[in-house]
């Protein structure tokens, strides 16, 4: 963005004008030793932890550590214009970060400055990055459903507003993709949502960031991002940062999605951190409130009342319940779920969807392990027909992966037995489902229907997609009306059902796939 | 530094009970400030830091050179020869003279202006001084042509800058950032 002039000196007047020159008294102190980032500072003996410290250069830090004769502080963003013997104040103030609409469409760091080029974000307010979690009384229970679009997801763990689910699994098993996948699918449905990037190479980001502009998705999506060339406070800080900007939303009564991808990288920069700090190690090395790190931003994932809503708007907003479901992603090693901070994730989220390496390169994508992939809260929430359609496809995989570990040895197999496994493979192969390319219900209720009701099992199993797809181009133009029914009601009443039947058999008959 | 000061703690506060309790806290004062000036002399510290030096050499000359003083004198500087903790006397001074300081309901406050005041002017100020951190304040002055005007006042970690100088710095950090 070009400035003129005149627009530079009137800033500077309007600057000088506002300028108010009084004496406060501030706390100050010497900076004794600068390591990675990590500040050893003589004197500021009036600090609070968590309390942002003012270094020369425009340059701020956070005050972690307070011990008797010293406060360790962490510098956020570059340290080396910082040496021995530097004086350093108190500002008294908790770290804050822009919030609000004008964040919408922008990519910022973990300090909510614009990374994107598009000029300054004007926004009006900002809000501090570490806050409580509402209470008991403020919350409550998931009754709306989030559709990922995807499924395997929606059908077998369904995700509510203001659920945590966890997406776990090793590298390259398509965590990212499960995750923006769902970002894309929220359009027009009323949804804000926040991606926020720890530990990344800069170059995925700016991909993330391209495949969201290319769906359309920036248009209700913040991304945060912080790199893996960005300090490990930054790393460390992103994910409350990306939180406050969501709660924004959650507490003037809107529906957020918080994407944190991934907290494995938190956890590493917040163990960087504290190894600096000289704070005792524990398991892996990670410090003893790893579990509290974790634990403490996905606890303000929560769906709110709408009192809690009226009241923190000051009867504003009425009649309406905030929400902000969180998916966190952890990256496993080698599939080791029981290592610390995974164990940590897991037990801290409502449910888990876990990527398998083998289901990967057998080309099941997204990579769904269904026999350990749960979602506790999100049954409640699941949209009717999806709900009275997709309880078959679990029972029906599940019984698969036991009878293919016999079938293996069988050299003859019952008729029963050989019709599962037919059932089986077709499940697997309806789940599939290629990237950017998410379903509606109605469109998720129609494969479901069809797949439940037999029409599948005379097609070959490398046809079922190919059939599937036909049938969605089929019903949109032969039988809009029932589509816009299921897409209005979300549920299957008899007549439609029967209806339903009706254009598959007309579909069978007629097209060829 | 931070860490010395908390090696130099537990010495400090263990002299100045022994000082309050035999309630000698000036006379220790003083000693505190000759071990103080003698370990800052540079041939001393020196000699003193030479690892070739037997401990037994150290403690003669250390004696020598302070000349006549108590039974527990002697036995805070066998002490700190024995821990190897001779270096840490400066701090040790430091912190005895903060909780004297305290004790007595004093604190330290360096003035800093630009041109020698009228001193109502700086008696008007300590008042006040002693006023906000209800102590009896120990003032120094110091003149320091840079502030270009006005005061800065250092109490301890709090400093009030009222010069012109930290007005132009924060008026160049608001136009900054």
């Amino acid at each position: 963005m070009q400035l003129s002039t005149s627009e530079i000196s009137e800033l500077i007047q309007s600057r000088i004008k506002n300028f108010s020159a009084s004496s406060e008294a501030k706390t100050q102190g010497t900076v004794v030793s600068v390591t990675d980032g990590i500040v050893r500072i003589h004197g500021l003996s009036n600090v609070m932890s968590g309390e942002m410290i003012e270094f020369p250069g425009n340059t701020y830090g956070l005050a972690l550590n307070l011990e008797r004769d010293s406060v360790g502080a962490v510098v956020l963003g570059d340290y080396e214009h910082i040496t021995e013997g530097d004086i350093c104040k108190c500002t008294g103030k908790i770290l804050e970060v822009p919030v609000g609409l004008e964040l919408i469409g922008r990519v910022v760091d973990a300090l909510g400055n614009p990374i994107d080029g598009k000029g300054p974000i004007k926004s009006k307010e900002t809000d501090k990055i570490e806050k409580v979690a509402p209470g008991v009384i403020d919350r409550q229970s998931v009754s709306e459903p989030v559709q990922t679009g995807l499924k395997a997801v929606d059908s077998m763990v369904p995700i509510g507003r203001g659920q945590r689910e966890l997406i776990i699994g090793d590298r390259q098993t398509g965590k990212t993709a499960v995750a923006v996948d769902a970002i894309i699918n929220q359009k027009g449905q009323n949804m804000k949502c926040i991606y926020v990037a720890i530990g990344q190479k800069a170059s995925t980001i700016m991909n993330v960031v391209r495949k969201l502009e290319e769906n359309g998705a920036m248009e209700y999506t913040t991304v945060v991002s912080a790199s893996a060339s960005d300090s490990a406070a930054l790393q460390f800080l992103a994910p409350y940062s990306g939180c406050t900007m969501g709660e924004y939303f959650r507490d003037r009564g809107e529906d957020a999605l918080i994407i944190y991808d991934d907290l494995t990288k938190q956890a590493v920069a917040y163990r960087q951190i504290s190894l600096l700090l000289r704070r005792p190690p524990g398991r892996e090395a990670y410090p003893g409130d790893v579990f509290y790190i974790h634990s403490r931003l996905l606890e303000r994932a929560a769906r709110v009342n709408a009192d809690y809503v009226e009241k923190f708007t000051g009867g504003k907003i009425k009649g309406k319940t905030g929400s902000l479901t969180a998916l966190p992603v952890i990256e496993t090693a080698a599939g080791d779920v029981s290592a610390f901070v995974p164990t940590n994730v897991i037990s801290i989220t409502d449910g888990q969807i876990f990527l398998e390496t083998d289901l990967f390169n057998a080309g099941i994508r997204p990579a769904m392990n269904a026999g350990i992939s749960v979602s506790r809260v999100g049954g409640a929430a699941q949209t009717k027909v999806i709900k009275k359609l997709g309880g078959g496809v679990r029972l029906a995989l599940a019984q698969y992966r036991e009878l293919a570990a016999f079938a293996q040895f069988a050299s003859d197999l019952d008729e029963a037995t050989r019709k599962q496994l037919d059932q089986g493979v077709m499940f697997t192969e309806l789940m599939k489902q290629a990237q950017y390319s998410p379903l509606s219900v109605p469109q998720m209720a129609v494969s479901l229907y069809a797949a439940n009701n037999n029409y599948l099992d005379d097609v070959p199993t490398d046809k079922v997609l190919a059939f599937e797809k036909d049938l969605h181009g089929f019903m949109a133009s032969k039988y809009k009306k029932l589509v816009d029914d299921i897409e209005k009601t979300k549920d299957l009443s008899d007549e439609n059902a029967k209806e339903l039947a009706k254009a598959i058999e007309d579909f069978k008959t007629s097209s060829s796939y | 530094m931070a860490e010395i000061s908390t090696i130099a703690r537990p010495y400090a506060v263990a002299l100045f009970k022994l000082a309050k309790e035999e309630k000698k806290l000036s006379s220790w004062s003083d000693f505190l400030a000759l071990l103080n000036g003698l370990v800052k002399d540079k041939e001393l510290n020196a000699f003193l830091g030479d690892t070739k030096v037997l401990d037994i050499d150290r403690e003669k000359t250390l004696l020598k050179c302070i000349g006549d003083i108590d039974e527990k004198g002697k036995n805070l500087i066998k002490l700190l020869i024995e821990n190897k903790r001779l270096m840490v006397i400066p701090y040790i001074f430091d912190i005895y003279e903060e909780l004297k300081a305290s004790e007595e309901g004093s604190i330290e406050a360096q003035i800093i202006v630009a041109e020698k005041p009228d001193s109502k002017v700086v008696d008007s100020l300590i008042k006040g001084l002693e006023k906000k951190f209800d102590k009896k304040i120990d003032s120094k002055l110091v003149v320091d042509k840079s502030i270009i005007g006005g005061t800065r006042i250092v109490v301890g970690d709090t400093v009030i800058d009222a010069s012109v100088r930290g007005q132009l710095d924060n008026l160049a950090y608001s136009l900054k950032s």
